[in-house]
C-alpha cells in the first residue's frame, strides 16, 4: 500500500512536470504546426542561467523568475530568428513538396538543440551539478508516520496547478487568448479581423518557452542539471503530447500526467531500465489505437 | 471612394484580374457579377491583401492599400466576409463576435459594447445562441455570424464575397435586404460580389460585370439588370 | 527504344560512378597513416547509413531522428550472429540486412500512418529506447558491456597478393565492397520507376494517390529498404571492435541525419560530402583548437557547436545543402 502511494504521489509530481513540457510542445505546433524540439533545449539553457544567478549569491525566487523570462525571450527569439522566416520563405524548391515543409522546422529545432546544448557545454562546463529546490525534498511527517509525499513533490504539484489555472483563465477569459485560439484554428479569419497572427505565433512560442523553463526548473532538483538532463524530459512530453492529441491543450495535460503515472508505476513495480521501453510501447499503441489522441478531434490528424 | 487602376493579380503567371480598373463609390452598394472562375473572389481576396497583386493600385479615398498587409487594411477600415460562411466553428458565437472587435479593445472599448449589442439586434438569433459553438449553426446564421464579426469592426467599407452561397432563396433574400438596408442608414459603402446576378442587382447602385478576369461591363445596376444581351452573352440565362 | 536506351546509359554511369569511389578511395588509403585510414572505413561504413536518410528523406520525404538504433539492430544482429551461432562474419553481414529490414517493416506500418514531426518524434523516441533494450535483457544482449567483435585478421590470400596489410587497411577493404554495392542500390533506385514513385509520395502525397500510387505501401518499402541499408551499416559499425549501447547512441542518429542534410537531402553525392563532413571535421577543429591554444573543457564542445551551425545555415541560407548550392552556382554559370 505504502508502495502504491508513493508511486501515485510521485507520478502526480512527476506527471504535473510532463504536463508542463507537453503544453509548451502543443502550444507552439497548434500555433506554427511545428514540433519544438529544441523546447527542453531552451529549458536546459534558462535553468543554467537561473543556476549562474544562484551561485552568484541571487535569492531562488528571482533566479526562478529570470529563468521564465529569459524561457520566453528565447523561445520568442527561435520563432522571430529562424521559423518565421523559415516557413514564409515561398520560392525556396525544396519548400514547395509538402513533406519538406514539415521537414525543414523540425531539421532546425534539432539545429538549435545542438547549438544549445554545445553553448551550454562551453559556458559551464557541462558536468553535472546539483539545483536548489525552495522546499526539502524529505517526507512530510505527521507525528511519527512519515508520508508516502514529499515537501518537494506538493511544492511541483501546487506550481503546475497554479499554471494550468492560469493558463486556462488566459485562453478563456483574455481578449489575447482568444486571439491564440483563433490564430490555431484559423488563421485566414483571424487575420481578417484585424489580427497580427504573425505576433500571436510569437507569443505562443514565448509561452511555450515560459512552460518548459519552468518544467526545466522543476525537475533539476531530483535529476541534477547536465546539457543532457533534459532531453529524457522532451520525449515523454512528446509522448504525451501525442497521447493527449497534439492539438488539444486539455489533452496535452491529461496526457502529461498519464505518462506521469506509467512511468512512475514502471519505476515502482518493475525496473528503472523498463522505463524507455515503457514510454516506446506507449507511444506505439497510442499512434496504433487512437491516433487522434483522447481529446483530439479526427479531422486534425488527417495529415 | 474605392478606386482600382489596372490592378493584375496572377498565379502561377496565370493572369486571375487581368488589367482590371473601376470605381466604388461611397455609401452606395457595388456589385461584381460574373460567372465562376471571372475573377471576382479573386479580386476581393487582393483589396484585402490575402493575394498580392502583381501590378496595379488599390486606393480607399486617399490611402494607397496596395502593399498593406490584411490586418493593416482592416485596421483602415475594410472588413472582408470571406466566401463560405467563414466563421471558426470551433469557437462560440460570442467569441467569433469578439474576434472581430479584438484588435479595437484597448482604443475603443465603450464603442465595441454598442457595436456588439448592435449586431445582436440586427441578428436577434446570434443573441439567442450566443454561447453554442458557431459549428452549430445553420448555414444562413453562419453567414449572419460573419458578418456580424466583420461589422463589430465598425468597417467604412464592407466586402462581401458570395453572401447567398449555398443559402436558401427565401435566407439569401434577407441577408441581402439587411446589407441593403445597413447601407442605406448607415452610409457604409458595399462592394458585393455575387453570382446571382438578379438578387445582387435589385439592391445594388452600381454594376460590374467581370468574365476572365476583364471588367466587361461598369453601369448603373439598373441599366446591367435591363440588359438582357449582356446577360445571354456572360451569365448564361 | 529510346526509353531502354536511357535505362541502360544510368545504369552503366551509377556503376562507373560506384567503381571509380571504390578506386578512389583504396589509392587515399595509400597515401594514409594508419588512423587515417580507419577514418575512411568510418567513412565507408557511415555513408550507408546517411544514404539510407537520403533515400527516406530525400527520396520519399520521411524523417527519421532513429537511423541509429536501427543501426543498432544491424549491430546487435550481427554480433550474436558471429558468436552464438558461430557464423562467419560476411554471413552475418548478409543476414544482419534482412534482419534491419524485417525491423523496419515493422517500424514502417507504424510509420506509414504518420507524417512528418508525428515520425520524427516516435523515431526519437526510438533512438532512445532500443539501445536500453540491451541493458533490460542483459544476459541474452551483454547489457552496458556490449559484444566484442572485429573483422579478424587479413587472409593468407590476400597479404600474399599485396604484401602486408594493416588492421586499418583491412577494415577498410572489408568495408568498401558494401558500401559500392549501397551506393549502385541507391543510384540505380533514384533513376527508376519506383524512384519516381517514392519521389511524387514526396512531393504531393495527394496527387500521388489520385495517380493511383499506393502510399501506405510505398513508405513502408521506402523504411524497409532503408532499414536494411541502417542495418548493414550497424553491423560493419559495430564490427570495429563492439557492439553496446553506448556505439549507437542518440547523437549518432542525430550526426547522421545532419550528414545528409548539409550535403543536400536529395543528392547522393551530397550525402558523400555530408559523412566526408562529419567523420573529419572533428580532427580538424581539434587541430585548429591545438593551434589558437583553445582550453580543451571548451574545444571538446566545438565539433558538437559547429555542427549544429552548419545544420542552421544549411536550413536558412539552402536547404537543398552543398549539392543544391553547387547545382545553383552551376546554373547560374550556363546563363
Amino acid at each position: 500500500m505504502t508502495s502504491f502511494l508513493s508511486a501515485f504521489f510521485s507520478g502526480t509530481a512527476q506527471g504535473a512536470i510532463y504536463a508542463l513540457v507537453s503544453l509548451g510542445l502543443v502550444l507552439v505546433w497548434r500555433g506554427a504546426g511545428i514540433v519544438n524540439f529544441a523546447q527542453m533545449g531552451q529549458a536546459m539553457f534558462t535553468t543554467y542561467i537561473a543556476s549562474q544567478l544562484i551561485q552568484n549569491d541571487y535569492s531562488y525566487w528571482s533566479a526562478f523568475l529570470i529563468a521564465l523570462i529569459s524561457g520566453a525571450a528565447l523561445g520568442a527569439l527561435v520563432d522571430l530568428g529562424l521559423m518565421r522566416p523559415l516557413t514564409s520563405r515561398k520560392n525556396s524548391q525544396l519548400l514547395t513538396s509538402q513533406s519538406m515543409r514539415t521537414t525543414i522546422p523540425v531539421i532546425a529545432s534539432l539545429g538549435i538543440l545542438g547549438v544549445l546544448k554545445a553553448l551550454a557545454g562551453i559556458f559551464w562546463a557541462g558536468e553535472e551539478r546539483g539545483f536548489p529546490s525552495p522546499v526539502a525534498p524529505n517526507a512530510i511527517k505527521i507525528g511519527e508516520t512519515n508520508l508516502a509525499i514529499t515537501g518537494f513533490d506538493l511544492f511541483v504539484i501546487g506550481t503546475v496547478f497554479l499554471t494550468l489555472v492560469l493558463t486556462t483563465i488566459f485562453f478563456t477569459k483574455t481578449g489575447m487568448g482568444l486571439a491564440m485560439r483563433a490564430s490555431a484554428l484559423n488563421p485566414e479569419v483571424t487575420r481578417l479581423s484585424g489580427i497580427k497572427v504573425g505576433w500571436v505565433r510569437t507569443l505562443g512560442w514565448a509561452i511555450s518557452g515560459i512552460a518548459s523553463s519552468l518544467a526545466g526548473l522543476l525537475v533539476t532538483p531530483k535529476t541534477n542539471l547536465s546539457p543532457n538532463t533534459l532531453d529524457l524530459l522532451l520525449i515523454i512530453g512528446f509522448t504525451a503530447a501525442v497521447v493527449g492529441g497534439l492539438s488539444s491543450l486539455a489533452g496535452s495535460v491529461l496526457g502529461g500526467f498519464i505518462l506521469g503515472y506509467v512511468i512512475s508505476f514502471v519505476n515502482v513495480y518493475s525496473a528503472p531500465e523498463n522505463v524507455f521501453i515503457a514510454i516506446l510501447v506507449f507511444l506505439l499503441l497510442a499512434l496504433f489505437f487512437r491516433p487522434q489522441g483522447i481529446l483530439g478531434s479526427k479531422q486534425v490528424r488527417s495529415v | 471612394m474605392l478606386a482600382i487602376t489596372n490592378l493584375v493579380t496572377e498565379f502561377a503567371s496565370i493572369k486571375a484580374l487581368d488589367n482590371i480598373s473601376f470605381q466604388a463609390k461611397p455609401g452606395l452598394i457595388t456589385t461584381v457579377i460574373g460567372a465562376n472562375g471571372a475573377g471576382k473572389s479573386t479580386l476581393l481576396r487582393t483589396i484585402s491583401g490575402l493575394e498580392r497583386p502583381t501590378s496595379g493600385s488599390i486606393t480607399w479615398f486617399d490611402e494607397e492599400l496596395t502593399h498593406k498587409s490584411v490586418e493593416a487594411i482592416v485596421r483602415s477600415g475594410i472588413s472582408q466576409v470571406p466566401e463560405g460562411h467563414a466563421v471558426i466553428s470551433q469557437l462560440s458565437v460570442a467569441e467569433n463576435i469578439e474576434l472581430g472587435g479584438l484588435f479595437r479593445k484597448r482604443i475603443a472599448r465603450g464603442d465595441l459594447a454598442t457595436a456588439t449589442k448592435e449586431v445582436y439586434e440586427l441578428f436577434p438569433i446570434l443573441h439567442e445562441r450566443r454561447n453554442e459553438p458557431a459549428g452549430s449553426l445553420s448555414g444562413g446564421e453562419r453567414q449572419m455570424l460573419a458578418i456580424s464579426r466583420a461589422l463589430v469592426s465598425r468597417p467604412k467599407l464592407l466586402l462581401l464575397d458570395e453572401p447567398s452561397l449555398g443559402l436558401a432563396p427565401l435566407i439569401a433574400a434577407q441577408i441581402i435586404g439587411i446589407i441593403n438596408d445597413l447601407c442605406r442608414s448607415t452610409g457604409l459603402t458595399v462592394l458585393l460580389v455575387e453570382q446571382n446576378a438578379n438578387t445582387a442587382l435589385a439592391v445594388a447602385d452600381h454594376g460590374i460585370l467581370l468574365a476572365l478576369g476583364k471588367v466587361v461591363a461598369d453601369l448603373p445596376a439598373k441599366e446591367m439588370a435591363a440588359d438582357s444581351s449582356l446577360r445571354a452573352a456572360y451569365l448564361g440565362y | 527504344m529510346s526509353k531502354v536506351k536511357t535505362h541502360k546509359v544510368i545504369g552503366l554511369r551509377s556503376t562507373r560512378l560506384s567503381i571509380v569511389l571504390f578506386l578512389f578511395f583504396i589509392l587515399l588509403s595509400n597515401q594514409f597513416e594508419p588512423y587515417n585510414q580507419s577514418q575512411l572505413a568510418n567513412i565507408a561504413m557511415l555513408l550507408i547509413a546517411v544514404l539510407s536518410i537520403t533515400l527516406l528523406t530525400g527520396a520519399s520525404g520521411q524523417i527519421s531522428l532513429g537511423q541509429g538504433a536501427i543501426m543498432a539492430v544491424g549491430g546487435y544482429s550481427s554480433a550474436l550472429l558471429v558468436t552464438r551461432l558461430g557464423l562467419s562474419m560476411w554471413l552475418s553481414f548478409i543476414l544482419a540486412i534482412f534482419i534491419s529490414a524485417l525491423f523496419g517493416l515493422f517500424l514502417g506500418l507504424a510509420a506509414a500512418r504518420l507524417s512528418g514531426p508525428y515520425l520524427a518524434g516516435t523515431t526519437l523516441v526510438m533512438a532512445l529506447a532500443i539501445p536500453s533494450i540491451a541493458v533490460r535483457f542483459e544476459t541474452f544482449f551483454s547489457g552496458d558491456v556490449g559484444i566484442s567483435v572485429d573483422y579478424g585478421m587479413p587472409p593468407k590470400w590476400l597479404t600474399n597478393l599485396i604484401g602486408e596489410v594493416s588492421i586499418e587497411e583491412w577494415s577498410l577493404y572489408v568495408v568498401l565492397p558494401f558500401t559500392a554495392v549501397a551506393l549502385f542500390a541507391v543510384l540505380n533506385l533514384s533513376n527508376t520507376r519506383t524512384g519516381r514513385t517514392w519521389r511524387a509520395v514526396r512531393d504531393n502525397e495527394v496527387a500521388a494517390s489520385l495517380a493511383g500510387i499506393n502510399i501506405a505501401r510505398t513508405k513502408v518499402i521506402v523504411f524497409v529498404c532503408a532499414s536494411g541499408l541502417a542495418g548493414l551499416a550497424g553491423a560493419l559499425y559495430g564490427f570495429r571492435g563492439l557492439v553496446a549501447p553506448s556505439v549507437y547512441p542518440t547523437d549518432l542518429s542525430l550526426t547522421l541525419l545532419t550528414a545528409a542534410v548539409i550535403g543536400g537531402l536529395r543528392s547522393i553525392g551530397g550525402a558523400i560530402f555530408g559523412t566526408f563532413v562529419i567523420v573529419f571535421l572533428p580532427d580538424l577543429i581539434e587541430k585548429v583548437t591545438g593551434k589558437l591554444a583553445i582550453p580543451e573543457t571548451i574545444g571538446i564542445y566545438l565539433p558538437a557547436l559547429t555542427i549544429g551551425v552548419l545544420l542552421l545555415l544549411t536550413v536558412i541560407l539552402n536547404p537543398r545543402g552543398a549539392a543544391g548550392a553547387l547545382e545553383h552556382i552551376r546554373h547560374k554559370k550556363k546563363h
